[in-house]
């Protein structure tokens, strides 16, 4: 088996891969916490059921 | 070179204290939003994806995280990266399945032993809380000490006092954010740790691939065997077949049932949310493992190139090797980006630290105190007792963190005392969600059985060639083993009451 070629590839997979994740979690977390903060500023009563 | 010669200037301390000041305010800010007990648990269970994934990866990339996979590059090399692909395997497994967190996330509990209760009885649960209790306090038990000795290598801060300074007031920072706010402020700051730590670590890498060079990265350093740098399972990686084994049951058990990160998915908005946060989050469990191990090997190549640097890690009186990665960043990184990273992984560590103190704190309060109760504590009161626990671990924190040193690694300390809870509660949530035969006195028995763990961090684990079966690993797969066994044997021979009664009819 070809361990460096291995750890290589798995290396440049980890970063590139990783980079693309933290890009679309920003994009999409943003709007998240302000639809969680707007769901827990709700009274009780007002949550919605699942 | 000096060994704690560092880039870190007045600019990165100006930087770390502007920095961590955000959480306590967004804490403060916060408070406001908690009303209720699931609100200061599970964020009242209105996690969406995205930001589910952050707070995920913001409570399982902690400083310590980075501490002790660096560590483990440093120690044994690239070979050290299996451990993150087991891992990544393991997390997209029970992404792609729903593999016990679906079920959960549909049972609406806050707590794993609140399912122990539901499944098995109060009991269970009792016995099951204390077992969370006792590991989880346990596993985080050297996390002051990681997080202080990356401060001082990074600051070049090398008074041994400082070792105490910095755990101290660390564990002050934690306490004053945690007790004010609550899961909501831990999703807000999660977040925030994510952006600034994901980019430091990812600039970061940059640095250190281009200090050591991309060629050099993939030859053994001098002195270092070839083979073993590289294979995991070869002679004297300080890994083998068995550390390998070891590594597929508690990845896979934590990935499913580790209780700060069952959090999360316990705090998705539905089952499928926290099925799919599973998925989307094996790639920064890859990168939580791979990165740091990244800075450790690098370090470690730094190292083997600067005599003065390699002989203060060898022979006697050598430095712990945890000091390895930081005292490497505090020469290559550049001072200002010197004081994010530093600033980034310091909130990190207030990030990982909030969220196991809620964890266990939470796990006290609703599965030990309230059940032995009888239920009959006030949200409020239940709240108070929790807010009191994790001042009180904290203190314990500080003590043991000062007095104990880990005979093995960071991360096999953690493992073992990790398996003192995940043996147990692997087979007896498994178990019982999925076998309608498992019993009350099998689960305990199971849970009791996680207990053997404990023998993993022994002072024998330091001895000259330790025979196999003392070591941390072999006592690692055993503790599984022996859960499991009691599982099925105490389900088959002392069934439960109603199902031994259809079995007669």
């Amino acid at each position: 088996m070809n361990w460096e070629l291995l750890w290589k590839g798995l290396l440049i997979f980890t970063l590139s891969g990783y980079f693309l994740l933290v890009i679309i979690v920003i994009i999409g977390g943003t709007r998240n916490i302000a639809d969680m903060l707007r769901d827990l500023a709700k009274p009780p009563e007002q949550d919605q059921a699942e | 070179m000096d060994v704690f010669a560092t880039n870190f200037r007045a600019i990165d301390w100006v930087i770390v204290c502007v920095y961590i000041c955000i959480p306590v305010v967004i804490g403060i800010i916060v408070r406001r939003y908690i009303r209720q007990l699931s609100d200061f648990i599970v964020a009242g269970r209105s996690l969406k994806l995205f930001i589910a994934i952050a707070t995920l990866t913001g409570t399982e990339l902690g400083l310590v995280t980075v501490m002790y996979n660096s560590e483990l590059g440093f120690l044994h090399g690239l070979s050290a990266f299996h451990v993150g692909i087991i891992e990544t395997l393991c997390i997209l497994a029970i992404g792609l399945t729903g593999f016990i967190v679906y079920k959960l996330r549909q049972l609406r509990i806050m707590t794993i032993p609140e399912f122990y209760e539901m499944r098995f009885g109060r009991n269970v649960r009792i016995v099951g809380g204390i077992i969370l209790a006792l590991g989880g306090i346990l596993n985080m038990g050297l996390f002051l000490q990681a997080g202080a000795r990356f401060m001082m290598g990074v600051t070049g801060y090398s008074n041994p006092a400082g070792l105490k300074l910095f755990m101290s007031v660390m564990l002050i920072m934690v306490l004053v954010y945690t007790v004010l706010g609550g899961m909501v402020s831990v999703v807000i700051n999660d977040f925030i740790q994510f952006v600034v730590l994901s980019f430091g670590m990812l600039f970061g890498s940059f640095f250190a691939i281009a200090k050591v060079g991309w060629g050099n990265l993939f030859k053994a350093p001098p002195g270092v065997d070839s083979v073993s740098w590289f294979n995991p399972v070869s002679e004297g990686s300080g890994f083998g077949s068995l550390y390998v084994i070891f590594m597929v049951v508690l990845t896979f058990s934590a990935g499913a049932l580790w209780q700060s990160g069952t959090l999360r998915a316990l705090s998705a908005k539905t089952p499928k949310v926290a099925k799919q946060l599973y998925a989307w989050s094996s790639i920064s469990y890859l990168a939580r493992r791979v990165i740091p191990m990244l800075w450790g090997v690098c370090a470690y190549i730094f190292v083997s190139q600067t005599p003065r640097l390699l002989e203060a890690f060898q022979g006697q009186g050598a430095l712990n090797s945890q000091f390895g990665m930081p005292i490497f960043i505090a020469k290559v990184l550049p001072s200002g980006f010197l004081g994010l990273i530093a600033a980034g992984m310091f909130a990190a560590f207030m990030s990982t630290h909030d969220s196991y103190l809620l964890s266990w704190s939470s796990v006290i309060t609703q599965d030990i105190i309230a059940p032995l109760k009888k239920g009959r504590i006030s949200d409020k009161g239940r709240l108070l007792i929790t807010r009191i626990c994790i001042v009180g671990i904290g203190i314990f924190l500080l003590i043991w963190g000062l007095w104990f040193e880990a005979p093995v690694s960071l991360w096999n300390y953690m493992a073992v005392t990790g398996t003192i809870y995940l043996a147990g509660a692997f087979t007896v949530v498994t178990a019982g969600l999925y076998w309608k035969k498992a019993s009350k006195t099998g689960a305990k028995i199971a849970l009791y059985a996680g207990l053997l763990a404990i023998l993993g961090i022994g002072p024998w684990t330091t001895r000259e060639n330790v025979p196999f079966y003392l070591s941390d690993k072999f006592i690692g797969v055993l503790t599984f083993v022996v859960a499991f066994l009691g599982m099925v044997l105490g389900s088959l021979l002392f069934p439960d009451k109603a199902e031994k009664e259809e079995a007669e009819r």
